[in-house]
């Protein structure tokens, strides 16, 4: 029997603040954040991440927020391309739906630890997991939250949901 | 090596149970281990023996899951299990996950272990359009992308002006280099929401040391920070771009003119804080326009004009007034330099106001003024807007608690400095003034649009009646409107909010320095303006001017009567024409008209202006 492919898999890790959260994350919440992560998973040639529109996929570094900040190497898998579309498609319908996405429990950073774990076994970095917690305890972020957790009504009514309607 | 006589001799038997136990095929004791399975849309826990080969333990996943054996796919650590591996084999021991794929080959529905829809290449094909559609549409908009995408643009936009000059200015490229970007995060509800909340607002602002600093220096700016009116309107002038550029720049120029200005200013510019709002409020609702337009040549007015200064800190927009096409332009972003809370905010604003109290006398001193008072009068609810806003009354309040205050700036008015007589007038009458300005009636009158007209209207005709009959109203001296506004004011009562206290009532708002200059120029020409052209009524009378308060009672008899004919009130009765003409009677008797009565009503008509009373009566003789 051949032995199986190794596919590299790879962390993308962007800054969705451009540097500004390292800079005025002590002045607004008190304490000190390097940056607003977000992130997604690289394998077999394609960038997987989830958003309010649900799992989506683009060419690596084709996202509008261009190259990623920093890159992770997590390790590699033999899951197979086929495999892992497979493995997504249930994604979509159970746990990362489109709806689902929430920005404080169930947002892309969640995602990429699910299915880095399915690949590799391994989890991301925890400064990225635990960044919803760290806003969170600021009094800037229990307002941050009131718009934008759609489950908590915010004050105007307006809920910030999917911008685009989608 | 050597010898390998008896060693190499067979294995001993004793290896016999060894090698009886043979490869784990009948473990003496195997230990049960429990694994979490866990699938993309289940995750169940299975107990198994330590020693299982993978084929075993998909059997038992087969039955859990209710899938075929060769339908499921095991990865632990990135390896695909396969089913003659063992557990240990990849090291999968109690406690840990593996994850499983149920690959769906025949599509047989309601099953829910297994992926629903698309067998694997469907669901690859089916998958890619529309993750490339999610995928566009997600692009299309970097806040959906990550909620926390509109967190960094929302920062970049609150904290502009409260940080370190390099991080505003990169903002504020960032921010005018991408107007949507802007707009779409002032309108973005939570942006809103947030900016509105004062005490975030404040954390905020004050979070930053230079704040504390500016605060400790200048405590007035924490009132300003505790208001969120000025937050939220100083973001909506955040939201055009252009605005946030001349405001920048006025900045600029409002720091170099205030360096020009002596240290006294700090005390007057407390003193006006509490007055800013209202007057920015109600400034920008009626001058609109650029009051930074003589920004650049106004340097060294400041000092002159510091009370006004206040007038024109006006442009904190009323939300909730009918949105004139004042909104725009340098006034709001006056606004932003004050709102923002940087540490030049107040100064800026001050020295914004510079350029906009020259604006401010400069309209006063020109025919637009009317055009102004007729905006007025037509939009009443521009008015009632203005002054019932809360903070008109404290602003009312504050004032007439502080005379001094209240004549420091109405007397500093530009239109004052022309004439410090018309100054000395005012001083005493201010307390009143400002009485009159709280009471209420006088609010609703001036709400009332059909007032607002008929003031209109009587100053209209004053300034006719001055053109054409000068001689006609000898004692409408600019200490007329001020001895009406003062005196007048008190007996006459709110109904006759008299011609020339028209015009000035609305503008109180803006300050009452300015609303009273005006009315010498804005008003009747007849009043003979405070200010410096005064049409000849205003120049053939100055004697008169310097001793108002002792005419003042002719004055305002003169004044009632006139506002009371004009509003029908009564039947013009002249109370004591006798007494009143006493003077004029003396004088007439001196020059040989002995006819007491032709002379009374010579002045009568007259209205007390010997000369033509005189004409009158040689006029009549003849015939």
């Amino acid at each position: 029997m051949e032995p199986p492919n190794l596919y590299p898999v790879k962390l993308y890790v962007y800054d969705l603040s451009k540097g500004l959260a390292r800079r005025l994350s002590p002045i607004m919440l008190g304490k000190q954040l390097e940056g607003i992560w977000h992130t997604s998973i690289v394998v077999h040639k394609d960038e997987f991440y989830f958003g309010v529109g649900g799992i989506s996929s683009c060419p690596p570094g084709g996202t509008l927020l261009g190259p990623p900040d920093s890159v992770v190497d997590v390790g590699s898998t033999e899951v197979t391309e086929e495999l892992f579309q497979e493995y997504l498609s249930s994604l979509r319908e159970s746990l990362f739906r489109r709806e689902s996405y929430n920005v404080f429990e169930n947002n892309c950073n969640t995602f990429t630890n699910e299915v880095v774990q399915f690949l590799t076994g391994r989890k991301i970095p925890s400064y990225i997991t635990d960044l919803p917690s760290e806003i969170l305890s600021t009094p800037f972020g229990q307002a941050l939250r009131t718009f934008l957790d759609p489950r908590i009504q915010p004050p105007e009514g307006s809920p910030v949901g999917p911008p685009n309607g989608q | 090596m050597a010898e390998n006589g008896e060693s190499s001799g067979p294995p001993r038997p004793s290896r016999g149970p060894a090698a009886a136990q043979g490869p784990a095929s009948a473990p003496a004791e195997p230990k049960i281990i429990k694994v979490t399975v866990k699938t993309p849309k289940e995750k169940e826990e299975f107990a198994v023996p330590e020693n299982s080969s993978v084929q075993q333990f998909k059997e038992a996943i087969s039955k859990r899951f209710k899938s075929q054996t060769d339908q499921l796919v095991l990865i632990f650590a990135g390896k695909i299990l396969k089913d003659q591996d063992t557990l240990i084999q990849h090291g999968i021991h109690d406690g840990l996950t593996v994850h499983l794929v149920i690959k769906s080959q025949n599509r047989p529905q309601g099953q829910s272990t297994q992926p629903s829809n698309a067998a694997g290449t469907n669901t690859t094909s089916a998958s890619t359009p529309r993750s490339n559609s999610t995928s566009i549409s997600t692009n299309s908009n970097p806040f959906g992308l990550g909620s926390l995408g509109g967190l960094a643009g929302l920062s970049s936009l609150g904290l502009s002006s409260t940080n370190f000059s390099e991080l505003q200015n990169q903002m504020q490229q960032q921010l005018l280099s991408s107007p949507e970007m802007m707009i779409q995060i002032m309108e973005n509800p939570f942006v809103q929401s947030m900016l509105s909340n004062p005490d975030l607002m404040r954390q905020l602002i004050m979070a930053n040391p230079q704040m504390q600093q500016l605060i400790q220096r200048n405590p007035e700016i924490s009132h300003l920070l505790n208001n969120p009116d000025i937050m939220r309107q100083t973001l909506e002038i955040a939201r055009n771009p252009a605005m946030m550029q001349e405001m920048m720049r006025n900045q600029d120029l409002a720091l170099s003119n205030l360096e020009s200005i002596p240290g006294g200013y700090n005390a007057l510019r407390r003193m006006y804080t509490d007055i800013q709002e209202p007057m920015l409020n109600a400034a920008q609702e009626q001058f609109g326009g650029n009051p930074f337009a003589s920004v650049g040549s106004n340097s060294t007015s400041g000092e002159g004009t510091q009370p006004s200064r206040t007038e024109n800190r006006d442009p904190l927009p009323n939300p909730w007034a009918p949105p004139q096409a004042t909104q725009s332009s340098a006034t709001t972003s006056t606004t932003t330099s004050s709102g923002s809370g940087s540490g030049s905010s107040s100064s800026s604003a001050t020295g914004n106001t510079v350029a906009a109290a020259n604006y401010v006398a400069s309209i006063f001193s020109t025919p637009g003024m009317q055009s102004l008072l007729q905006q007025i009068t037509e939009n009443p609810q521009l008015i009632q807007n203005m002054l019932s806003a809360p903070y008109m009354r404290s602003m009312m309040q504050s004032l007439s608690q502080n005379p001094d205050l209240a004549a420091q700036m109405m007397l500093n008015s530009p239109v004052f400095t022309a004439n410090p007589q018309l100054q000395e007038q005012m001083r005493p009458q201010l307390p009143a003034f400002l009485q009159q300005m709280q009471n209420p009636d006088t609010l609703s009158a001036m709400s009332n649009p059909r007032a607002m007209q008929a003031l209109m209207q009587i100053q209209q005709g004053l300034q006719t009646l001055a053109t054409e009959a000068p001689g006609l109203i000898p004692s409408f001296t600019p200490g007329v409107g001020v001895g009406v506004l003062g005196t007048a004011i008190g007996p006459v009562g709110p109904v006759t909010p008299i011609g020339p206290i028209g015009p000035i009532v609305p503008f109180t708002p803006i300050g009452p320095i300015g609303p009273i200059g005006p009315t010498g120029p804005a008003g009747p020409g007849s009043t003979g303006s405070g200010g410096p052209p005064g049409p000849t009524v205003s120049s053939s009378t100055p004697s008169e001017t310097t001793s108002p308060t002792s005419e003042s009672g002719p004055n305002q008899q003169f004044i009632q009567q006139m506002v009371q004919a004009l509003a029908g009130a009564s039947p013009p009765q002249l109370p004591n024409p006798e007494v009143r003409f006493q003077q004029q009677l003396e004088q007439l008797n001196a020059m040989g008209f002995l006819n007491r009565e032709a002379n009374l009503q010579a002045l009568i008509a007259t209205g007390g202006d010997i000369n033509a009373a005189i004409e009158r009566l040689l006029g009549s003789q003849p015939s």
